[in-house]
């Protein structure tokens, strides 16, 4: 079953006088499931497409599926839900709450979901917490852990909703290789365990290994998928 | 769950951008104590206002004619005398009989034009029987020159306000008769002009009527007064005897009826016969020339003694001043008074203090809508730097709230984030400002701050600032603090919703 299905999308960005097309017509599924790295230079539209495979930008034309639903036609709030359910995100910069402790930090869409009891909360986070190694670290605030201690929250954070796709922009770009390669295990577990598909783009060969799936992108066009 | 949450994550924003929220707080801070005090200010003047009127002049429920057509019947200067009330003993027994009445002053109230050569101008008299209004407005006056008019005594009390007038529209200074001119008591102008001070110790004056039928009378000056507070108000009104009020204005009083003759003067008056009148004989008759000697301080003194004495009786008055007791109600007792008038076809109307002093009654809630307005100034300010302060945080924050979107926080959560930032920071800082306001006022009450000062007194609504600060007030500033944080986060709100959850990573 395809959990994400594109077909024929542009994004276009305009720049001054000038357009830049980020993608010209891109056809991609995504199967339940999937472990894929998209993988191609800067400025390729990687993350262009991973952005609107998640719902937070959205194409210029064409058609995205996620999960059967058509996210071009649902509006704001409906994405948002969609997101929020269904999408764990890694961001490149780790992008946490800076006034919540890494505890807080993780339990955020859990709470935002408002449909799990505290206890549960906690377990959750507490289990993702443990591990990605920051159990020591839990009341800490993100401006007192490293960059690759955040990024291990921010792993955390994306994985506790059990969301059924996570996208990760370069998730290991900011991380030593030995968390890296703790961090990747532990999101092929869960896309093994849960059948959470994993999207994420890099340039590290070392997390290219673990890809089941290949997508090569060059100048908003995929080169292939394998 | 979700709003602890979102409480928390404002509440430590708050902290996290603590320069941000302080500008805020104490705009915020300033605002809310100027509000209280301000309030406190008004509340105390309008309560001092209503106690000094009441209690000084014109008690809880003015009494007029049924004909007076307006109800500003004290401070109406549009030259129109009031109707005398012409079946005043039938409302008499009217207000002697309400339970919620302690005590009334039958009065009259009008202009007359003092005469002075071929000038004239006017002046506002209270005609009152002296006594019982001493009774009524214990302690309102204060001789500041001579004495206090006696009971049953023609003469006028000039207040230091309408001393004034008379120096500068006639140039003369009163004085109390059997008083020295004392230069130290002369006002700076007066005593530049000493030399040609024209000093008088009477007054001539006419009353100031539309029906031509008034007279002119002399009316000895025994005293110069000045109210307890508010002379710029009250200091217009000199207080007169009755007597030489109706006399001024040519009421038929019950002073007339009482007059007794002699029984060659009813035989005069029965004389059918006029030519009687014009019988043969002499009109010249010689008489003895009396060889008593008669010195002009006699004349004087019969004089005065036949021009000062009359007996208060149940003459014509054109207002009466009533007094409730501790408690009543004084909606209630107008209502019942205007039924029983009316039931009685007395033609007579009581009407509210408030509303017989015209714009002076509500010139307290002037003062307070003007200082509101002036808050709202101020909060407009503050509305106008707490939004842009907000909005400035709001895409300060743009990552870390793009980010939040991005991961499935609604708009509406956001919008609540910033909600409680904001009311946050009003509550602390609106609070405090409201008990630093609440504290000042007592200070200043405490303080015991009395002033002569005839504006400030407008401003304290007597001669003590007494400001108060009641349920109201509170709620009133509860509510301008609610509105100054809906309004400062407004704007915020709309930029925070505009932020997309793509700005989380643009901008990385």
């Amino acid at each position: 079953m395809n959990v994400i299905e594109v077909k024929g999308v542009t994004k276009d960005y305009p720049l001054g006088k000038t357009t830049v097309h980020a993608l010209r017509g891109v056809d991609l599924t995504v199967e339940e499931g999937a472990f894929m790295s998209i993988i191609g230079p800067s400025g390729s539209g990687k993350t262009t497409l991973l952005n609107i495979i998640g719902c937070i930008d959205t194409p210029t034309s064409g058609s995205v599926k996620v999960h059967g639903d058509e996210i071009t036609e649902l509006e704001d709030k409906k994405i948002t839900d969609l997101r929020l359910h269904k999408i764990g995100f890694i961001f490149q910069t780790f992008n946490l709450i800076p006034v919540l402790n890494v505890r807080e930090n993780v339990e955020f869409p859990l709470l935002l979901m408002k449909k799990h009891s505290k206890g549960e909360i906690t377990a959750r986070a507490e289990k993702l917490i443990t591990e990605v190694g920051l159990m020591e670290y839990i009341e800490h605030k993100p401006a007192e852990l490293s960059g690759g201690q955040r990024q291990r929250v921010a792993i955390a954070r994306a994985l506790v909703s059990n969301p059924d796709i996570v996208l990760a922009d370069e998730p290991t770009a900011n991380l030593d290789s030995e968390t890296s390669e703790s961090i990747l295990e532990l999101m092929r577990e869960l896309n093994e365990k849960e059948k959470t598909t994993f999207i994420f783009s890099t340039h590290d060969p070392e997390v290219l290994k673990y890809a089941k799936n290949i997508v090569k992108i060059r100048d908003g066009h995929i080169l292939g998928q394998g | 769950m979700g709003k602890s949450l979102t409480f928390k994550i404002a509440w430590r924003n708050l902290w996290r951008h603590k320069g941000k929220s302080l500008v805020i707080g104490i705009i915020l801070l300033f605002g809310s104590v100027l509000m209280t005090v301000g309030n406190g200010m008004i509340s105390g003047a309008e309560h001092g206002l209503s106690e000094n009127i009441v209690n000084m002049f014109t008690g809880d429920i003015v009494i007029v004619s049924a004909e007076q057509e307006k109800d500003n019947v004290l401070f109406d200067y549009s030259g129109k005398p009031l109707k005398v009330i012409k079946n005043y003993e039938a409302a008499k027994k009217v207000l002697e009989t309400e339970n919620a009445i302690q005590n009334f002053l039958p009065a009259t109230a009008g202009a007359v034009y003092v005469l002075s050569g071929a000038d004239m101008y006017p002046i506002y008299l209270l005609g009152v029987d002296i006594e019982t209004y001493q009774k009524i407005f214990p302690g309102s006056i204060r001789v500041t020159e001579g004495r206090m008019l006696r009971p049953q005594e023609k003469g006028i009390l000039i207040t230091g306000e309408a001393r004034k007038q008379a120096y500068d529209f006639m140039n003369i200074w009163l004085l109390p008769e059997g008083e020295e001119l004392n230069k130290k008591k002369l006002p700076e102008d007066v005593l530049d002009g000493l030399k040609d001070l024209d000093t008088r110790r009477d007054l001539v004056f006419i009353g100031a009527s539309t029906s031509n039928s008034t007279l002119d009378i002399r009316v000895p000056v025994t005293g110069i007064v000045d109210f307890k507070a508010l002379n710029k108000i009250w200091g217009n009104y000199c207080l007169v005897d009755i007597e030489s009020f109706r006399e001024a204005h040519n009421y038929v009083t019950g002073a007339d009826v009482n007059v007794k003759i002699s029984a060659a003067e009813k035989e005069l008056l029965e004389n059918d016969e006029l030519d009687q009148f014009f019988s043969s004989g002499s009109v010249v008759e010689k008489t003895a020339i009396s060889q008593e000697s008669i010195s002009i301080q006699d004349i004087q003194a019969q004089t005065k003694k036949q021009t000062n004495q009359y007996s208060v009786d149940a003459g014509s008055y054109n207002i009466a001043f009533v007094k409730l007791k501790q408690g009543a109600s004084q909606q209630k007792t107008l209502r019942n008074l205007n039924e029983t008038f009316k039931k009685n076809q007395l033609n007579v109307r009581a009407i509210g203090w408030k509303d017989s002093v015209g714009s002076i009654g509500s010139m307290a809630a002037t003062i307070k809508v003007a200082l509101n307005i002036f808050i709202i100034f101020i909060f407009f300010v503050a509305i106008i730097v707490i939004m842009n302060t907000l909005s400035m945080a709001a895409l300060e924050r743009i990552t870390e709230i793009g980010m939040m979107r991005a991961i499935g926080a609604q708009k509406g959560f956001l919008r609540k984030m910033f909600v409680y930032e904001t009311g946050l920071l009003s509550f602390f800082f609106g609070g405090l400002g409201i008990i630093v306001g609440i504290v000042i006022i007592y200070m200043l009450k405490s303080a015991n701050i009395t002033t002569t000062n005839e504006f400030l007194q407008l401003v304290y609504g007597g001669d003590k600032l007494n400001p108060i600060y009641t349920a109201g007030d509170f709620l009133l500033g509860v509510v301008e603090l609610g509105i100054v944080t809906i309004l400062s986060v407004l704007y915020p709100l709309r930029v925070v919703a505009k932020i997309a959850p793509l700005d989380a990573i643009s901008r990385d």
